[in-house]
């Protein structure tokens, strides 16, 4: 057995509890969760199944933990986790799963398979056997802090840009701020109007917010290839950075992968409660409506959908809040089927819009997505993730639909009743 | 005489302008980045936006300069180059140009040019290539220029 094969195999086994054991021994090989993936299901390849895709993990499991896998094992006939093996399905692991959680929700016996794909990167990263995009994504997220190597310079600037466009103050490392907000870097680089919507939305609903110059992005790589000491070390400035400024709150951005590393894996990352709460920016959105603070006039003329982003509404519950949020500037709004927490991931989730061998088959994957819009006809598409959003744009683009696609904080600033005030 | 020094006044004056007129002086915005970007979709889509095209002409180069801010992105978690960001925006400027109004943001061609190709001068000063300059500041003269010409 190689070196990089006993890394592997050690890490499977730490990542191997109660919960992991329970699941593989419960699995009854239905293959239901075939027909829940997005993989699957768009290329008709058995070893796009959930289950198959965790093969390297059963092994250990079964090898290590059963009475007859450890007989198996004395005698040389458990089946090894070998390089090859490791190999193969490197590509399994990353490129064909967006850890979206379709496959979980529809597992009979209750497994979580994609809480189960997670643990495995662990074991493959600590191999090396993870697609080089996500490693440079991890290196630059520790090193510079964001993935894409977005410095605070950039974010200064687009800050610059916002307050020249809308004549308001962008608050920075305000001690005391009731919300700290984030973003992800792809909204810095590729989606400035979000920064400009928050601002001005912030703004006419007199909202004590701030941005922090040590931790102002919320993307977290780690919990992508599967690091949990990157992850952790990730997480950990955002809530020192929050902590030193005593915030009430972190706002997590219109970002899925975000959400979930912030409000539901950072607490067990760090091994405490937070001492501010984590919320979305929806969240956050729909606390201001029902408070009367988010004002809004006027209807979109379109007819409207809205892209449920799998981390959010399947990961995170959050579910409504979008659409009333939706409901509040659209009239004609219609979801799609299978809307809500059995969506189709767009294809991008989980790290595979950073894995350029993956290019082609995400955008296969986006034609369950092409085939929701095509049962609605909608003209105009919203969703609540940027990394949804460029992948809904290039999938549109690529099957020649033309609908336009605005994320949902964005929109709602289009409609926002701003009144003259002291600026904030 | 117009004389526009905010974008109080910048907004104003743009909206007030017909569709053709906003696409006109909107492309004189992305004249001014236009050196930022070597893409002949976007040049065309300038180009279709002076020249007052329309109908399938205007679709046309829509398309164009949306498949060409498409392609310029910089994909989710891969190293960003401001370099090629700015040339992204200035896309986006072009595209917007000869958008159809579902595509347009607050309706207004000229302005969501404007914003863009000032994105577009930010970004290429963020690498420190090139000194932020006040786009903005040269959008007012320019304004100001067509309107009085």
């Amino acid at each position: 057995m190689t070196d990089r094969a006993k890394l592997a195999i050690n890490a499977f086994k730490e990542q191997i509890d109660g919960a992991v054991s329970a699941y593989f021994s419960s699995c009854v090989h239905c293959g239901l969760c075939a027909h829940a993936c997005l993989f699957f299901n768009e290329t008709g390849d058995p070893r796009y199944t959930p289950i198959h895709k965790l093969e390297p993990l059963r092994r250990v499991w079964w090898s290590e933990y059963t009475l007859f896998g450890k007989l198996a094992s004395l005698i040389g006939l458990a089946p090894k986790v070998t390089d090859k093996l490791l190999a193969d399905w490197q590509e399994l692991t990353y490129n064909a799963c967006s850890l979206c959680g379709r496959c979980s929700m529809v597992c009979p016996v209750g497994n979580d398979i994609a809480g189960m794909i997670r643990k495995q990167r662990e074991g493959m990263v600590a191999a090396g056997y993870s697609p080089e995009g996500l490693q440079g994504a991890s290196t630059r997220a520790v090193k510079i802090g964001s993935p894409m190597g977005v410095t605070w310079k950039a974010v200064s600037a687009q800050i610059g840009h916002v307050e020249n466009d809308t004549g308001l103050a962008i608050p920075v490392d305000r001690q005391g701020a009731d919300y700290m907000v984030l973003m992800s870097s792809m909204e810095i680089m590729n989606y400035p109007e979000y920064l400009e919507a928050v601002a001005r939305i912030f703004n006419a609903a007199d909202v004590s917010w701030t941005l922090s110059s040590e931790a102002f992005e919320a993307t977290n790589s780690g919990i992508q290839i599967g690091s949990a000491d990157i992850a952790r070390e990730l997480v950990s400035r955002v809530v020192n950075a929050a902590e030193k400024l005593g915030v009430k709150t972190v706002i997590s951005p219109e970002c899925g992968h975000a959400y979930t590393a912030l409000r539901w894996e950072g607490p067990n990352l760090i091994g405490r409660p937070y001492k501010f709460k984590a919320r979305h920016i929806l969240e956050v959105l729909d606390d201001l409506r029902a408070a009367g603070k988010l004002k809004t006039e006027g209807f979109e003329d379109e007819r409207m959908t809205f892209h449920d982003p799998c981390q959010l509404v399947r990961r995170g519950g959050v579910l409504e809040q979008p659409r009333r949020l939706v409901r509040m500037v659209v009239k004609d709004f219609v979801d799609m089927p299978d809307a809500g927490k059995m969506n189709w991931c767009c294809g991008a989730g989980g790290g595979v819009s950073a894995i350029e061998e993956a290019a082609e088959l995400k955008l296969t994957a986006f034609n369950a997505k092409k085939r929701q819009l095509e049962a609605v006809k909608p003209e105009k598409l919203i969703t609540a993730c940027a990394n949804c959003r460029i992948q809904l744009e290039e999938g549109l683009e690529e099957n020649n639909m033309d609908i336009p696609v605005v994320g949902l904080t964005e929109l709602l600033a289009e409609h926002l009743v701003e009144t003259e005030k002291a600026e904030g | 005489m117009a004389e526009i020094q905010n974008d109080t006044a910048f907004r104003k004056a743009l909206d007030g302008l017909d569709i053709d007129r906003q696409r006109k002086v909107g492309a004189m915005f992305v004249r001014a980045v236009l050196p930022l970007i070597a893409d002949e979709r976007v040049t065309a889509a300038v180009d279709a936006a002076e020249r007052g095209a329309s109908g399938d002409m205007l679709s046309a180069a829509f398309q164009g300069a949306r498949r060409a801010s498409i392609d310029w992105h910089t994909r989710c978690g891969a190293e960003g180059d401001w370099k090629e960001q700015a040339a992204y925006f200035v896309a986006r400027a072009a595209a917007a140009l000869v958008a159809p109004p579902a595509h347009v943001k607050s309706g207004n061609p000229a302005w969501q040019a404007a914003v863009n190709a000032r994105m577009a001068r930010t970004s290429l000063s963020i690498d420190g290539e090139a000194a932020a300059t006040r786009e903005n500041e040269a959008q007012y003269r320019i304004l100001a220029g067509f309107l009085n010409a």
